[in-house]
């Protein structure tokens, strides 16, 4: 699993994943993502266009970070699934809860690379 | 295309390691296309077989690396078999259960996967110990009859 932090613009981080995200590569993911709540943050989204296949220890993960997401009032995002982990959304019922856009550049707008 | 006409089962015998998994989904995932399920039903059974591994791993193993899981598939006249075989410690029937779905929160899913990836879910404590898991679905020409 191949997975990239960058900081766009103050408090808005991107998280690229390249890889499955299955039971091997979750705990990794995770340990990488969450800490990052903990930072002086106002919006995290998660890049998933290079991510071919989601199981339900990366559902896990992403459920863990949108808990804190709502307790640490941050906005958090998915960006780029493609039709096979947007499906394993819909089966967990959990496609609505979170929020999920086509592409990156939907979530980042306009705004310049820093 | 068409499905060639095997002789006798297909047999995967694999370390119980997450490492793994990728070789037991892309065999899933080749045999279901070619059997003619949909996109979308090839990869709920990617995704059934896959949690049920994890399972396997995680709670008859023990998450131990040196144990074996295998994998049966089998086809018949109207339904596609999967057996998933373990040697652990045999896990609670009631890890089956899964959770409601309205309470949102990590963990539970695997269950929910399996169950409504299949027609038929079963499991026996055969001799020698451990489980043995079979998910079956019927062929898409019979999927029809049946509904």
């Amino acid at each position: 699993m191949n997975i990239r932090i960058d900081e766009r613009k103050p408090g808005v981080f991107v998280v690229s994943l390249g890889g499955d995200l299955d039971m091997s590569s979750s705990p990794q993911v995770r340990d990488m993502l969450l800490p990052i709540f903990r930072r002086k943050v106002s919006h995290i989204i998660v890049d998933l266009s290079e991510v071919p296949y989601i199981d339900s220890s990366g559902i896990a993960t992403f459920v863990e970070a949108l808990q804190l997401s709502r307790k640490g009032q941050v906005r958090f995002s998915l960006a780029g699934a493609c039709r096979r982990v947007e499906s394993i959304f819909d089966l967990a019922y959990l496609k609505n809860i979170f929020e999920m856009a086509p592409d990156l550049s939907q979530l980042i707008g306009g705004e310049r690379d820093r | 295309m068409t499905l060639p006409d095997f002789k006798g089962p297909v047999i995967l015998d694999i370390p119980a390691d997450p490492l793994a998994m990728f070789i037991v989904r892309a065999l899933v995932d080749k045999i279901s296309a070619k059997i003619g399920f949909e996109p979308r039903q090839t990869d709920k059974l990617v995704l059934a077989v896959d949690e049920a591994c994890t399972n396997v791993i995680r709670y008859a193993y023990k998450s131990a690396g040196d144990e074996r899981i295998v994998i049966t598939f089998s086809i018949g006249p109207d339904c596609f078999e999967i057996s998933i075989r373990d040697f652990g410690s045999g896990a609670d029937p009631q890890t089956f259960q899964g959770r409601d779905l309205n309470d949102i929160r990590p963990g539970g899913l695997g269950t929910h996967f399996i169950k409504s990836a299949v027609d038929r879910f079963e499991y026996d404590t055969p001799p020698g110990g451990g489980m043995l898991l079979k998910l079956t679905k019927f062929l898409p020409a019979e999927e029809k009859a049946q509904n």
